[in-house]
């Protein structure tokens, strides 16, 4: 039976194998097409054929296939005097713009692909460290303390992922950190004693912000009283005698009083101010209601409650409320947001939410209803409200009162200290260094990822904490010396994975010896000064392109069960394997093709690949954008800091929820779905969601969202904050979905700058793009794409027309509204009327979406670059997932199952 | 493969350290053996100090150069150079000046002190080499505390560097950490420890312990690993090298205190921000050099909180693809605020008194630059020299003739006219002799 269901296993695992050797035998070369030396002939030729070589620059005998560090860097000079508009010279005839056009994309095209060739690192897998995430996963993992890493350098990769070995420096300030860090999480972990009690602090601050209002309230009207008194002088008197500085001083409190007074009044009038706050927006900012737990009460997990309604006559888009860190310096009506409940209960029938916090350094937090996270749009929006009623909007929540209680501990000890006291606590031990050594050695195992220390290393270990016992330091601290060694040690840190499986013995006879390690290559001897820029050019490759070659035939071998553990649940949890992962590589039933696929399955499931999912996400489709600008606050009140994290949480929560169904991955592209919370569907115009767990909803009829293309949270990345961008959108749709990066911005190209100031629409901008042959090779592929999306502005709402202004300075001196045009077709020539037809257009495309998503996934997974090796593998992803629909969770698999994830090389 | 010497055992690290760097490391080797001046004696000749200031995303085109047809004495100086006036006389600008390898439009830093191809080592999608300040510290920085200090600004990078964590690289083209707070850079500098002296010691001594432990694992790890892994794992032994020969310096100044400059900057706050945190890092630089800490200075600077502090609200990315208008208007305060920093630097320089008659402008070279020139230019590299450190003939605007002189030749001459004997660094072709006359 069991080895019936292996075979479909073998089979596609034998067609795989001849995939790649068709692939293998053709290498990717890069030839710029033989056409276009026409053009160079009869445009170059004259200064830069093989006699005259003026500059130095020899064209006639520049190959077209681009297979060498040298020719690639020659092609890419002549790609920038193209570019830059320096060649052919100014007095000379001009290539046509349609022949430079083509030309440009060509070579842009064929230097990437060369480029690409010549990086490629022949699937060479570069011992990763762990990267600041699987960091602090991995010392939760270890002492069941989260700590934050966040001062180490920032792994963030521009190139790729952070999971990227090759990327993932090690600086000499890192491994103080390290050290520092660790001391902290084990400081952190040794908690013994009596179980800390559970406490709670309620506040009901209708006492404290009734009797300030009150005050204020009193001021205004008596400063404003005074003022009539003096006007009522008509200015006989000096203002000095009724206590203002001047007449300006006069004016400043009249205005005062205007903007504010009414809204006091009413504030204090309402009758629900009586028995609770009112969350009103204010002059000063918004009113938020904090709470803040004692300093003595320890750090922990604990639950914040809140008796809160909604009142009456309240738009449901306010009726949300936000909750989050009230920090030092934050002004008034501010707040970090850590998250937002919608709130359905009533004056009559209040609700109590339950939200969870994490009690750390920040003790005080604050509930707000939800708004812009900036007091001049709050004010701005209280400004506009006033004018027209008098008073400023009305408070759409109450809160009747906020209680923290805590901390909430499952179980005491925590099970962290059980594991780095395994034996219970020292003073229980008969032999306390006995017991030091074994917590030392058990401790290191767990650290090494099951791979065990060193004689000698756990002997220097055992001495550092019995030097610190003989100068009188007590055992918990002694302890911890060597225990933090550990945490900062390389067997820790990084995921060793040897060429070669050496026999325990050989270890320890390597370990007697203590060979140094090999020899630093010496440095390239500092080059003598060169003559001319060709002889410059040629030096720029540090080492021949041999030696690469010889690289790449360093010999690979199969994971073993314990190191392919270890590479799985850095892949699906960013995290050291669990127990049952341990358990099963340790009996060597790992790599049996039945235990993989529900290992994987099991890993996927659990909470745990959260985490991949957004890292992955977040990086594949580079989200880091999102956090690039401040949207404009008084231009999108509605793209407020909740929502654009329930936005972000949107991409995720969406493959989440396609990986627990099996959907296939043209899910993302056009879905009749979407997967959102109570506070998206509002953002959206979806009725009907309740909660704010995000959830599968059927996109209601006449609704554009579905799919990545209408994400509030794509949409906004190409943007820059106040506008829309064509060119990032389309830009993003080439590299993210239809696998067709274009190539980088070209340095040097003229910046078009007759336009400016015109009152242009964004059609016209683009017809100037294609003017330029140098602009022209990228935009007349991105732009339309762009075009197509226009109708979602900077936030990602609808609209069916768009503002054009004209400045002169900062002013706007003429404002014009124009329908969107949408209509344009693909790089391949599909044509489009409007949005939806452009979406239909690229679901078309759903094999190159699997090719991009296949290679990001091979690139995340596998901790290095995409290489032209690696084709083979993404083609049998792309063909099991096609076997089961395209479920996304078979990519997962395939890779997983794949030669190249279970070997190292 | 060597063998090991019998006597390995013995002083294992050490002789680690010897075996494992005898390129790397020698000139900081025969520092772990040097003495340390007694502190109070001043050396006779004022030391040479070299300072780079990395702006990131490049300034604007034609209001920042001054006329490229105006060469010499005879130049005027430009919008965005104007706050510089009162010095015109003590600095340099140069153009014409380029990395000839660079394609990345958005890595003003990355590339701008080492000339290196991103793409030289095939197989690799990333290649950089030593960066100048580290080649002019293996010799400035020996007899000082602290033998570079770099510094940089925290978060990431949205101000046009690129790559690195420093303007700095070390000589295997790996990047080096910076101080990235005004508090951070403070107490690096200034603040001593109150332990008691053998405390200190011990602490010292613990630290190698702690060292020797670590180097135990990394040993024994490193066995079998393949080419590039054990090229990987040498980054961590290379840092825990760095470490050794800190601590060997360390050892050797543990009896001196930190000393602080008479007018000593006080400790700077928490949470500052943009032009108001580049002014303090500038006098935490200009203190530095007062009591000698170190020669050797980079500072990658913010531009991105920059700009905002000087009240505009679009990003230094958005700032950097101006065009006539709102954009422009920033990246003209930009360039002028900056002048206006270096202005004052320049004036606290001729205002500080060091060796004998001379004071600390006398003796340091200040280059201001980026890789970036403007947009997304990439050639004629903003820079501007000033500093009476290396002898350059002051008061001129120089333009190169060859458009493409590799920005490399300036920091070989500035390498060579601050005493740090080179023959060629990056992809230069020879100094660049108009500077000295």
């Amino acid at each position: 039976m069991v080895v019936m269901k292996q075979i479909p296993h073998l089979l596609p695992l034998g067609l795989f194998f001849c995939q790649a050797i068709a692939t293998l035998a053709e290498p990717p070369r890069s030839v710029i097409p033989p056409q276009h030396r026409a053009v160079l002939q009869e445009h170059c030729f004259d200064c830069h054929d093989s006699q005259s070589k003026e500059g130095g620059v020899d064209l006639q005998t520049l190959s077209f296939e681009i297979s060498t560090v040298e020719t690639a860097e020659r092609w890419q000079k002549v790609l920038a005097v193209l570019n830059s508009g320096e060649m052919p010279p100014e007095d000379e005839t001009q290539i046509n713009s349609e022949q430079k056009t083509l030309l440009l994309d060509d070579l842009s095209a064929q230097i990437v692909v060369a480029r690409d060739v010549l990086t490629d690192s022949a699937g060479v897998i570069t011992m990763r460290r762990l990267n600041r995430r699987e960091y602090e996963n991995t010392v939760f993992d270890l002492v069941g303390v989260r700590i934050e890493a966040k001062d180490l350098p920032s792994d963030a990769n521009s190139q790729g992922f952070d999971t990227s070995g090759g990327s993932l420096f090690f600086s000499s300030d890192q491994f103080e950190q390290y050290l520092a860090l660790a001391n902290q999480a084990l400081e952190a972990a040794f908690v013994y004693g009596k179980k800390p009690g559970q406490k709670t602090i309620r506040r009901e601050s209708e006492s404290l912000i009734n009797p300030r209002f009150s005050r204020l309230r009193t001021k205004l009207k008596k400063d404003f009283d005074r003022a009539a008194q003096w006007r009522a002088t008509n200015g006989q008197q000096s203002p000095a005698e009724f206590g203002f500085i001047d007449e300006s001083d006069v004016k400043f409190h009249e205005r005062l009083h205007r903007q504010q007074y009414a809204s006091y009044v009413r504030y204090l009038e309402t009758p629900e101010s009586k028995t609770g706050v009112l969350l009103n927006k204010l002059f000063n900012g918004a009113v938020v209601d904090t709470i803040t737990i004692p300093g003595n009460w320890p750090d922990g997990e604990y639950v914040l409650r809140a008796r809160v309604a909604a009142l009456e006559g309240s738009q449901s888009k306010e009726r949300f409320l936000e909750h989050g860190i009230v920090g030092d310096g934050a002004r008034s009506g501010e707040l970090k947001v850590i998250g937002c409940n919608q709130v359905t209960g009533s004056i009559s029938e209040p609700q109590t939410l339950e939200i969870p916090i994490t009690v750390k350094e920040n003790r005080g937090f604050g509930l707000r209803q939800r708004q812009p996270n900036s007091r001049a749009a709050t004010r701005a929006a209280f400004l506009q409200a006033q004018v027209k009623t008098g008073v400023g909007p009305p408070a759409a929540l109450w809160i009747d009162w906020i209680e923290v209680t805590g901390p909430v501990l499952e179980t005491w000890p925590p099970p962290s200290i059980g594991k780095i006291f395994f034996k219970g606590m020292w003073w229980k031990q008969p032999d306390e260094d006995t017991y030091a050594r074994e917590i030392i050695q058990r401790f290191a195992e767990r650290a090494f990822r099951i791979k065990s220390p060193s004689k000698s290393f756990l002997e220097k270990l055992f001495t550092l904490y019995a030097e610190a016992r003989e100068d009188g330091v007590n055992f918990p601290t002694a302890i911890r010396e060597p225990l933090a060694v550990i945490m900062a040690s390389p067997g820790f840190l990084y995921q060793i994975e040897p060429a070669a499986v050496l026999a325990p013995e050989s270890i320890e006879e390597q370990n007697r010896n203590a060979l140094p390690p090999k020899e630093l290559e010496t440095q390239p001897t500092q080059s003598r000064i060169a003559e001319s820029g060709e002889q410059r050019v040629q030096q720029s490759s540090k080492r021949s392109t041999e030696q690469s070659t010889e690289q790449s035939t360093e010999q690979s071998r199969e994971l073993n069960d314990l190191e392919l553990a270890v590479r799985l649940a850095y892949f699906l949890w960013s995290s050291p394997p669990d127990q049952t992962l341990y358990e099963i590589a340790k009996q060597g039933e790992l790599k049996r093709p039945g235990t993989l696929t529900r290992q994987v399955n099991r890993m996927l499931d659990d909470p745990r690949a959260d985490e991949f999912i957004a890292r992955f996400s977040h990086q594949w489709l580079g989200m880091e954008r999102l956090d690039f600008f401040q949207f404009d606050a008084k231009q999108f009140p509605e793209f407020d800091e909740s929502v654009k994290q329930a936005a972000r949480r949107e991409v995720y929560a969406t493959i989440r929820s396609m990986l627990d169904e099996n959907r296939p991955l043209s899910d993302l592209l056009n879905p009749d779905y979407v997967v959102i919370n109570d506070l998206m569907a509002d953002y959206y115009g979806i009725e009907g969601v309740q909660g704010s767990d995000f959830q599968k909803v059927a996109i209601p009829q006449g609704s554009p969202r579905g799919g990545l293309l209408a994400m509030a949270a794509i949409l906004a990345m190409g943007s820059d904050g106040t506008r829309s961008s064509p060119v990032e959108r389309g830009a993003w749709v080439m590299r993210k979905i239809l696998d067709n990066p274009p190539p980088p911005a070209p340095a040097n190209v003229p910046q078009l700058s007759r336009l400016v100031g015109k009152l242009l629409s964004p059609r016209e901008i683009q017809q100037a793009h294609m003017e330029e042959p140098q602009c022209a090779q990228c935009h007349r592929k991105i732009d339309p794409i762009g075009f197509g999306m226009q109708n979602f502005d900077a936030a990602g709402k609808w609209r069916d027309k768009i503002t054009l202004q004209q400045t002169a300075g900062k002013r706007v001196i003429k404002k014009k509204a124009v329908q969107i045009d949408p209509h344009g077709q693909l790089p391949d020539g599909s044509p489009f009327e409007n949005f939806l037809q452009l979406r239909d257009q690229i679901a078309v495309k759903n094999d190159q979406f699997a090719r991009g998503f296949s290679e990001a996934l091979i690139e995340y997974a596998l901790g290095r670059p995409y290489g032209f090796s690696d084709e083979g593998l993404r083609e049998r992803m792309i063909s099991q997932a096609e076997k089961h629909d395209g479920s996304i969770r078979e990519y997962i698999m395939a890779l997983v199952q794949s030669k190249k994830f279970r070997t190292k090389k | 493969m060597n063998k090991p010497s019998q006597k390995q055992s013995n002083h294992g690290r050490r002789s680690f350290l010897r075996s494992s760097s005898a390129v790397v490391a020698l000139p900081f080797l025969e520092s772990l053996g040097f003495r340390k001046h007694a502190a109070a004696a001043e050396p006779a000749v004022a030391p040479k100090r070299l300072v780079f200031l990395g702006m990131g995303f490049g300034v604007t085109r034609d209001t920042w150069f001054p006329n490229i047809k105006q060469t010499g004495s005879d130049y005027e100086l430009s919008e965005g150079l104007q706050p510089l006036a009162d010095h015109k006389q003590d600095l340099t600008v140069i153009q014409n000046l380029s990395n000839q390898f660079s394609t990345e439009a958005h890595w003003g830093s990355t590339f701008w002190l080492t000339g290196a191809n991103r793409y030289a080592e095939p197989g690799q999608s990333f290649y950089n080499s030593v960066s100048a300040d580290q080649v002019a510290a293996e010799s400035l920085g020996r007899d000082t505390r602290f033998t570079s200090i770099q510094l940089g600004h925290k978060g990431p990078d949205k101000s046009g560097h690129g790559p690195g964590l420093s303007l700095a690289w070390n000589r295997q083209g790996k990047p080096i950490a910076a101080l990235n707070t005004p508090v951070a850079a403070f107490h690096r500098l200034f603040s001593d420890d109150d332990t008691p002296l053998a405390e200190r010691q011990a602490a010292l001594r613990k630290k190698r312990s702690v060292l020797d432990t670590v180097l135990e694992n990394a040993r024994s790890v490193g066995r079998g690993l393949t080419q590039t892994d054990t090229d990987k794992l040498d980054e961590y032994f290379q840092s825990i090298r760095e470490i050794e020969i800190r601590l060997a310096k360390e050892e050797d100044w543990l009896d001196v205190p930190k000393t602080r400059p008479q007018q000593s900057p006080k400790a700077p706050d928490e949470g500052l921000e943009g032009f108001e945190e580049v002014k303090v890092m500038y006098d935490l630089i200009l203190a530095a050099m007062q009591v000698d800490a170190s020669r050797v200075f980079t500072y990658r600077q913010p531009l991105d909180t920059f700009i905002t502090s000087l009240g505009a609200t679009i990003t230094a990315h958005n700032m950097s693809h101006y065009s006539d208008g709102a954009r422009k208007e920033v990246s003209q305060m930009r360039d002028k605020k900056q002048s206006e920093l270096l202005a004052r630097f320049i004036g606290k320089l001729k205002a500080t008194p060091d060796v004998g008659d001379t004071t600390l402008f006398d003796n340091c070279t200040v280059t201001l630059g980026s890789n970036i020139n403007s947009i997304h230019y990439l050639t004629n590299c903003p820079t501007v020299v000033t500093g009476g450190g290396t002898g350059i003939q002051h008061g001129r605007q120089l333009v190169m003739q060859d458009a493409n002189t590799p920005l490399c030749n300036l920091w070989l001459s500035l390498l060579n006219a601050s005493g740090v004997k080179t023959e060629s660094h990056g992809d230069s072709t020879g100094q660049i002799d108009e500077l000295f006359g």
